[in-house]
């Protein structure tokens, strides 16, 4: 669908990400440090801990599902393997919006064949945050997808569970 | 504080979660499977033959020797998996069960009771090792303990009992005795201090065919003594016939087991212990030279030193006795040497390869149907078009030769079930006899492994519920004793398996009674009896103890169904009330690669396993009959049920014209016809697993790629065929 050429604002968050996943965190003595990938969903800070990130690609052409949840968009071809992928607007019940040259699909590493892509309205950078500036969320009624906020110049970033995201409801 | 160590956790969790790969820890459980299987069978094994020698030990106060060594193959087939599987501590284990039994067998330690323990021990602490295969931490541990055990067998080896009692005054010719291997020079003196016979049975052969008359011989002795030792023999025979010596110990005088062999061609000759012939005196050379002392041969005479040469171990004529000594093990190395073990994995990763060359290629006769189209380029697309002929056909081939390669006969799944009724036999004292027809018969290796479980209960529900107790069979006028029979075919592109038994068959309203009690089927609905039969599939009911006590079937079919589903096939149910039942199971021969039917609906297409089509048609919309809401077609007379993909999947379907495709469908003794919008032509295709969060997508087998088409979903015909309860369910 979205097949524009590689606009100038984007960089190429591919490597990036890749480099920042290679990387790791352990070992380097310095725990406190956790390292996020920040995106946006309207024009909110979203983030996720950088390495559960596999890659991040363009929006491609999806195959529409059957009789799945809605917040599951389909199924898209990755380099030989047929992967679904979620809506995370719709997932954590945001307003439905057009997909944008922007648009990115954060693609996760997942235990036992669960590989999954994540539709984000945008990808931003990858942030190297100290534990200090986190702060657990106190009432998580509706936002049970996010646990907890990072502060990041004075802005709160909310960094998703991906695993209460993309746990299945009993039905 | 307390939140933030509790995130701090949370992030260790995740954080480790990436490092897991998960195609790995998948695959290797796959691997893992068939080690499990295979090496859950040797074990088994053992400890049968390890409880038969201790049974023997204390009845006879003796050893079969065939059962130490069967039980040493047994440990040395144990130790070659586990090498094979990276698997160090039972590696190790199993080595030294070998060292143990290799001196039981050469009477190097007795059968006794540290050498019987530490067999028990050591098997069943290699079970113990393969139950916690997965368990790493436990592993750990174990291997303390199997380093004591080890300890323990070292000590035990490392004093072996004096060889004692040397063959002086034997009336053995002395090239026959240093001939003998250390194993068979125990078996000897072993059968000297019982006080057996000796004798030496020479026995002549057409070259062409002695190995049959060999195998009779040593059968017919075996069956009332022991062959220590099988040796080509020297002495003088025609061009076209070869002569053995054999040595063996009964409890028969020479001249009694002549009489009892009584086979042509073949004359015994009593050994005697200390009698002073002439071959007693260089037997006390030979003795004296060390059994294996080459400087022997040259003392005696003429004759004496050729015979010694022509018995040399080394000597090509004289290894002919290994074969016949030990042909199981021999046999059992040999198909090392010529079969190569291969990871089902990397044939995955080659049948993908061929699916992805399969792809390639669809795109190159796309471009040359495109040349041969433009005046200018239109040799050039001949051309191509020529050469894409070729490629097609080598790919052809090469496919089929990898589907070739994943074939495995279904006689694996037949023993196993075999030792299962065994057992059963065995524990519930029921009289039943377990038939097998069409053994040969050949599946994907990954559907015969996924084949076990679904096979093993059908069979089980047969044995344990619907044949009758002898009394009831006696009452209903049939033999005491029931049979089952497991009969596999081929038909098309389909294996099918059925299950017959001669019990008391299934009431099909017994089954729709008790479904009506489960609230499964209201008391208004109105069942065929197929119909009714077939609610033993229905999810909840199976599961009741009571349905198979009355209906004979039943317990956990909807599993069996389930489970034939994600193999992409289907089961059956028919039964004659008194008479018996017969479940037959369908599967697809491979799952690798398939044909597929490309269909639409709304715009939006789908793949359709080829096998599974029998024929598509064009139907005007006044063809299509309504029955209590379900819509029919007149099919040749027949009444096919209709099904609308885009009903199924709520997709906006229908064509302008108000026409529709069939695609009928048919699995087994079922038939449906789909309504599509649109049909796209046939295509070949790999079926891919869809990852992601929903695990099992409802009707969806799976998707596949169409070269520039993107991503299709592939249908899951049994869902869609379905059957009656799932109807209802639907309604």
């Amino acid at each position: 669908m979205s097949t524009a050429s590689r606009s100038t604002e984007t960089r190429d968050w591919e490597a990036i990400a890749r480099g920042a996943a290679l990387s790791g965190t352990e070992g380097e003595g310095v725990e406190s440090i956790r390292e996020l990938l920040s995106f946006r969903l309207d024009d909110s800070p979203y983030a996720i801990p950088v390495e559960r990130v596999r890659e991040i690609v363009r929006l491609r052409e999806v195959t529409h599902v059957p009789k799945v949840p809605d917040w599951v968009l389909g199924v898209v071809a990755l380099r030989g393997e047929v992967v679904q992928v979620v809506d995370l607007r719709m997932r954590l019940g945001l307003p439905a919006r057009e997909r944008s040259r922007r648009s990115r699909i954060i693609v996760l590493h997942g235990d036992d064949d669960r590989i999954t892509g994540v539709l984000v309205d945008a990808v931003d950078q990858v942030l190297r945050v100290s534990e200090e500036a986190f702060r657990a969320v106190s009432s998580a009624a509706d936002l049970a997808a996010v646990t907890e906020l990072c502060l990041q110049d004075g802005d709160f970033v909310s960094v998703v569970d991906l695993d209460r995201v993309l746990e299945l409801r009993a039905d | 504080m307390a939140a933030r160590r509790k995130n701090a956790n949370a992030r260790d969790a995740s954080a480790k979660k990436p490092a897991r790969r998960p195609s790995k820890s998948s695959t290797s459980e796959k691997a893992n499977r068939e080690f499990v299987s295979e090496a859950e069978e040797i074990l088994e094994r053992m400890s049968e033959d390890l409880a038969d020698l201790a049974d023997q030990r204390q009845t006879r106060n003796e050893v079969d020797p065939d059962l130490v060594n069967r039980i040493f193959r047994s440990a040395h087939s144990l130790k070659g998996l586990a090498g094979m599987f990276g698997l160090d501590g039972m590696g190790e284990l199993a080595h030294h069960l070998e060292d143990i039994l290799d001196g039981l067998r050469l009477g190097r330690i007795p059968i006794g009771s540290p050498a019987v323990d530490l067999l028990d021990d050591a098997v069943a602490l290699l079970g113990v090792l393969m139950g916690d295969l997965d368990d790493a931490d436990a592993q750990e541990k174990h291997l303390v303990e199997v380093s004591g055990l080890i300890g323990r067998i070292d000590a035990a080896v490392a004093t072996p009992i004096p060889q004692s009692g040397e063959f002086d005054g034997l009336s053995l010719d002395p090239a026959l005795l240093r001939a003998l291997t250390e194993y068979e020079e125990h078996r000897l003196r072993e059968s000297i201090r019982r006080g057996r016979e000796l004798s030496l049975v020479d026995s002549t052969f057409e070259i062409i065919a002695f190995e049959e008359g060999l195998s009779e011989i040593s059968s017919a002795i075996r069956e009332i003594g022991e062959v220590i030792s099988t040796l080509p023999s020297p002495g003088a025979a025609p061009e076209s016939q070869i002569r053995f010596s054999l040595l063996v110990a009964t409890d028969l005088p020479a001249g009694r087991l002549a009489e009892r062999l009584d086979l042509s061609g073949v004359s015994v000759r009593e050994v005697l212990p200390g009698t002073a012939t002439e071959a007693v005196a260089v037997a006390n050379v030979a003795s004296a030279g060390g059994p294996t002392a080459p400087v022997a041969a040259p003392i005696g005479d003429v004759r004496n030193s050729q015979d010694a040469k022509s018995i040399d171990p080394s000597d090509p004529i004289s290894a002919v006795e290994a074969p016949v000594a030990e042909p199981s093990e021999i046999e059992s190395l040999r198909s090392i040497s010529d079969t190569v073990r291969v990871d089902i994995r990397k044939l995955d990763e080659l049948m993908t390869l061929v699916g992805e060359l399969v792809i390639a290629r669809n795109a190159i006769a796309g471009i040359a149907s495109r040349l041969a189209l433009e005046p200018d380029t239109a040799k050039i697309g001949t051309e191509l078009t020529k050469t894409h002929r070729l490629l097609d056909r080598k790919l052809k081939e090469l496919q089929a030769g990898v589907l070739d390669v994943r074939m495995v006969p279904l006689r694996q799944i037949f023993e196993k079930l075999s030792r299962v009724v065994r057992r059963l036999r065995r524990d519930h004292d029921k009289d039943i006899v377990l038939d097998f027809k069409g053994s040969d018969t050949e599946l994907d290796k990954l559907i015969v492994e996924q084949l076990v479980d679904p096979l093993m209960h059908v069979v089980r529900n047969a044995f344990d519920h619907a044949i009758e107790s002898a009394e009831e069979r006696e009452a209903a006028g049939k033999a005491p004793g029931g049979s089952i029979l497991v009969q596999a075919f081929q038909r098309g592109n389909h294996v099918v398996i059925e299950v017959v038994d001669d019990g008391r068959g299934i009431d099909p309203d017994r089954v729709r009674a008790i479904a009506e009690t489960q609230g499964i089927v209201s008391p208004d609905d109105i069942l065929t009896d197929k119909e009714k039969l077939d609610l033993i599939f229905a999810p909840g009911l199976s599961t009741r103890g009571e349905v198979s006590e009355t209906s004979g079937r039943g317990v956990g079919m909807d599993v069996v169904r389930s489970n034939l589903a994600a193999l992409g096939g289907v089961v059956d149910v028919s039964s004659v009330l008194g008479r018996g039942t017969t479940v037959t199971l369908t599967l697809p021969i491979t799952l690798a690669i398939i044909q597929a039917l490309i269909v639409s609906v709304g715009g939006e297409r789908f793949a359709i396993p080829l096998n599974a089509v029998l024929e598509t048609l064009l139907c005007e919309p006044k063809e299509i009959q309504r029955s209590e809401g379900r819509e029919i077609l007149n099919l040749r007379g027949e009444a096919l049920d209709l099904r609308r993909l885009s009903r199924e999947f709520g997709l906006k379907g229908g064509r302008q014209d108000g026409k529709q495709y069939v695609v009928v469908l048919g699995m087994g003794d079922q038939r449906v016809g789909l309504l599509v919008d649109e049909l796209h032509g046939q295509q070949d295709t790999v079926i891919k697993p869809i990852k992601g969060p929903i695990r099992h997508i409802p009707g969806i087998a799976g998707a596949t790629e169409l070269g520039d088409q993107g991503v299709v979903l592939v249908i899951d015909v049994s869902f869609v065929i379905g059957d009656a309860a799932r109807r209802k369910e639907a309604a």
